[in-house]
């Protein structure tokens, strides 16, 4: 049987191998948008979901409105104002960024079935596996990619990574919105920084290549 | 409890309004004074209330979101180490109200004020924790506290040098602490002291000597003491002696702790603790007597007394071990209230140093000289000071070593092993007493007595009020021991009751030689002021001129031909010559008519050249070797973390 949470699933890995291969800054932040709000939704199509209570609601809501709106825009007008040049600039390659997508799958089915969590529902373990591949994708788009907007970008994937492993993972739902809640805070404040930083980058170097940050080493 | 409480408080709000108010600078340092001070009375009141009238030991505990117990507990031992914790740096704030002067560093002096009471809140922490969490937090607190009083002057290079060298230590040290913890749990499984006591022998000493090594890097044993003839220097007067005189003794208290926790039989915990007493004590006056800079060779005392107090220590355990209820006994009082007088006498020449170096502004000895006449209470302090550190009647210091001989002329009935190391701890007591006073005449001979050297010496001025009122308080405290020693030798001895072995053990028989001595002693002060009173009544009405010393009829004589501090510690540094470098620059006679000669020397510490040599160099080119891999490309460091994460996904 398809459950709904399935197609969800397959909608953020189809993201991820999207963001990996897109070539486009544009297309990379309305992406992280269109997944952010599926990532948010997931916990409410779960078939282990819980009654809905008005806090929860207004939580998710929030939460969409954050991920789904306030920091896709706060990136996309960091990169009409900011972003001279629209092109990604990539380290590794696209194709050899999917692949690597690809085999971060594999790499997560692997690791689901090594954890060998033996209380962990059925559905859940597609979800962990899928919460796994975006944190790694996160992570290999923050080491594969040269602009700092891309690296903000990296970040905010692995956020919604771990955001799907937690909800794959707990058991009592009330914490773990506590914990997602001051994690979203964060997250909001360092896309906050990320836009002073970028300005700063800019004007010193006048460019955002990260590339240029290794001058400040000692 | 709640005394002890209100104490820490007092002195953490002192400490932190002061952060608050330092715009206002004499108001910001009177409160902060003022509350440290009262902060410190009721505690150091408490703790000696506590200790005479053999109070239960009281604990506390608070627990922190189900992860760890924060306990305290107060017992004789604590309470022991509490009166100095709190006396001490009472005496410390009043010298520093007019030591710190400098209205342009006003938030500068702020931030001295605040970790100087955090300083005090942590050693008061120490010697209270009872359980090996409590006692790595309130060990990190005063690590760190102590690091920020030390680069106080963070504007000199020198400084920061001395504070880096501090941190490296003190954090090293404090490693071999947890190492020593955690090896510890690892076989009790419980943070509690309780448990300590059941493990068995061998992981006892493998403890023991990662604590030892730890806690000796904090005190200043001789081969870790490296830290101490740079920091003390650098450090505010107050500070350093705060540090040398109760701080470097949490190193001492962290040894005596966990050797009654751990209640070990081997006589090796002994052996071991008599060697490094022996090899501080020698070492550590040598390079007193070698050094002239006067905080330097100051500091280098503190490592001599270290050596005593663990040649103390050393023989107790020795004792306790053999089954010799009085040496045990004695050997653990002598080195305990050697600690108590250590810090009064210490703190007591620091700040008098400090004085001098206010004053001055140059601590080389060989620039200073006279300074008796111009400072008169700095001087005669700084002297009695001198007589009480070289151990000498009728002040504190032959007290306690006096005790320590007691109990080592006892371990020679032992066989063996033992009963050479007791002996060697008798003649090594004996060579560090001559050599600490060679050490201090020098000290009071070179910068007190004579013709000025320099015109900076020459327009010394008394220091301020405070910091005259601060010595004669020390110094005051030194002869009150020396002479009515009774109550704080009977408290010593209260504390060695927390020994098995010596819980029964009355010293009744031994008490009425106290009473002799506080006889003589007073006999002799009474001598002391019959003869002064007489030679002011025979000169009454007579003529008294003075004149220069006589030349050995040289008519034109400098100053600068005063005997130098340099030239009296020659014979007795090249003596030790394998174990201290002399580095000697002299440009030599070899013409009829000599032109302009030069002569310098410089000691070199044999253990800092051997760290430099076998672990500083090594590592620094091994890190060389890895320079690479900080290449400040970003995406790479992220692939690092990305490897590091598979590897361990993967494999654990």
């Amino acid at each position: 049987m398809i459950h709904i949470s399935n197609i969800f699933l397959a909608l953020i890995l189809l993201s991820v191998l999207l963001s990996l291969r897109s070539n486009r800054l544009m297309a990379l932040v309305k992406l992280m948008a269109f997944q952010g709000i599926i990532v948010s939704a997931v916990p409410l199509v779960l078939d282990t979901a819980h009654g809905l209570t008005f806090n929860l609601i207004m939580f998710f809501l929030l939460l969409i409105l954050v991920k789904g709106l306030v920091i896709p825009g706060m990136m996309s007008i960091a990169v009409n104002k900011v972003v001279a040049s629209r092109e990604i600039e990539p380290i590794i390659g696209y194709h050899a960024s999917l692949f690597a997508g690809l085999i971060m799958i594999i790499f997560s089915v692997y690791i689901t079935n090594h954890l060998n969590l033996a209380s962990l529902p059925a559905s859940h373990k597609l979800l962990l596996v899928t919460g796994i591949t975006t944190m790694g994708a996160g992570l290999i788009l923050l080491m594969a990619r040269r602009k700092a907007i891309t690296q903000v970008i990296g970040y905010l994937m692995m956020e919604n990574g771990i955001y799907l492993i937690g909800t794959a993972l707990a058991k009592e739902v009330h914490t773990q919105y506590v914990v997602e809640f001051a994690v979203l805070l964060d997250l909001l404040v360092a896309v906050l920084v990320m836009g002073i930083v970028l300005n700063d980058i800019n004007h010193t170097f006048d460019d955002v290549d990260t590339a240029l940050l290794g001058q400040l080493k000692d | 409890m709640n005394i002890f409480f209100l104490a820490l408080l007092l002195i953490g709000v002192g400490g932190t309004q002061a952060l608050a108010t330092f715009r206002l600078y004499s108001l910001m340092k009177a409160g902060a004074v003022l509350a440290i001070i009262a902060g410190c009375s009721f505690g150091a009141y408490d703790a000696a209330a506590r200790l005479l009238q053999h109070a239960e030991p009281v604990i506390y505990n608070h627990s922190w979101l189900h992860i760890f117990t924060f306990s305290l507990k107060i017992d004789a031992v604590s309470a022991f180490f509490l009166v100095p914790v709190f006396a001490i740096p009472a005496v410390g704030a009043l010298y520093s109200f007019q030591y710190l002067h400098d209205a342009k560093r006003a938030a500068g002096t702020a931030i001295n004020y605040f970790f100087y009471a955090l300083l005090i809140i942590s050693m008061a922490l120490v010697v209270c924790a009872n359980n090996l969490i409590s006692f790595a937090l309130a060990w990190e607190l005063m690590s760190v506290s102590s690091f920020f009083l030390v680069i106080y002057d963070v504007h000199k290079k020198a400084t920061r040098g001395a504070g880096y060298i501090y941190f490296i230590f003190t954090q090293a040290g404090a490693l071999f602490i947890f190492a020593g913890f955690g090896f510890l749990y690892s076989h009790t499984g419980t943070f509690g002291f309780e448990a300590l006591a059941s493990i068995p022998d061998s992981a006892k000493l493998i403890a023991f000597i990662l604590i030892l090594i730890g806690c000796g890097s904090k005190a200043g044993i001789m081969p870790l003491h490296i830290w101490l003839p740079y920091a003390h220097p650098a450090a505010p007067s107050h500070v350093s002696a705060v540090m040398s005189g109760v701080m470097i003794k949490m190193g001492i208290y962290g040894i005596v702790r966990f050797y009654l926790l751990l209640e070990p039989t081997s006589v090796v915990f002994g052996q071991i603790v008599i060697v490094l007493g022996i090899s501080s004590g020698i070492l550590g006056v040598v390079y007193a007597i070698g050094k002239q800079d006067i905080k330097k060779m100051l500091a280098y005392s503190s490592v001599e007394n270290i050596g005593i107090i663990l040649l103390g220590l050393g023989v107790g355990m020795l004792g306790a071990a053999s089954g010799n209820k009085t040496m045990a006994a004695f050997g653990f009082a002598g080195g305990l209230l050697h600690v108590f007088n250590h810090s009064i006498f210490k703190s007591l020449l620091f700040m008098g140093a400090g004085s001098v170096l206010h004053q001055t502004k140059t601590g080389a000895s060989n620039e200073l000289g006279g300074l008796m006449k111009t400072m008169p209470v700095t001087g005669r302090s700084l002297l009695i000071g001198s007589i009480s550190i070289s151990g000498l009647p009728p002040f504190n210091g032959f007290i306690s070593e006096f005790l320590i001989y007691y109990g080592a002329i006892h371990g020679l009935s032992l066989h063996g092993a033992s009963f050479v190391l007791s002996a060697l701890a008798i003649i090594a007591l004996a060579v560090i007493g001559a050599l600490a006073g060679a050490a201090f005449t020098k000290f009071i001979g070179v910068v007190f007595l004579g013709e000025p050297r320099t015109d900076k010496a020459a327009k010394a001025s008394e220091a301020g009020i405070l910091m005259g009122t601060a010595l004669s308080v020390l110094a005051a405290s030194c002869l009150i021991i020396g002479v009515w020693p009774y109550h704080f030798v009977q408290a010593a001895f209260l504390v060695t009751q927390a020994i098995p072995l010596v819980s029964d053990y009355t010293t009744a028989e031994f008490m009425p030689l106290m009473t002799n001595i506080s006889r003589t002693a007073a006999l002799f002060i009474l001598l002391f002021i019959i003869v002064t009173v007489l030679r002011k009544i025979f000169y009454i009405g007579k003529e008294v001129t003075k004149s220069g010393t006589w030349g050995c009829g040289f008519t034109q004589p400098t100053v600068r031909m005063q005997y130098t501090g340099t030239s009296y510690a020659d014979s007795i540094v090249d003596f030790f010559r394998p174990f201290i470098r002399v580095q000697k620059n002299y440009s030599g006679i070899n013409k009829i008519f000599p032109g302009k000669t030069t002569y310098s020397s410089h000691t070199h510490d044999t253990s800092e050249i051997g760290l430099n040599i076998f672990v500083v160099r090594p590592v620094l080119y091994l890190l060389s070797k890895l320079r690479w891999i900080q290449h400040g490309n970003i995406q790479l460091y992220i692939g690092y973390i990305v490897l590091a994460i598979v590897v361990m996904l993967i494999f654990l």
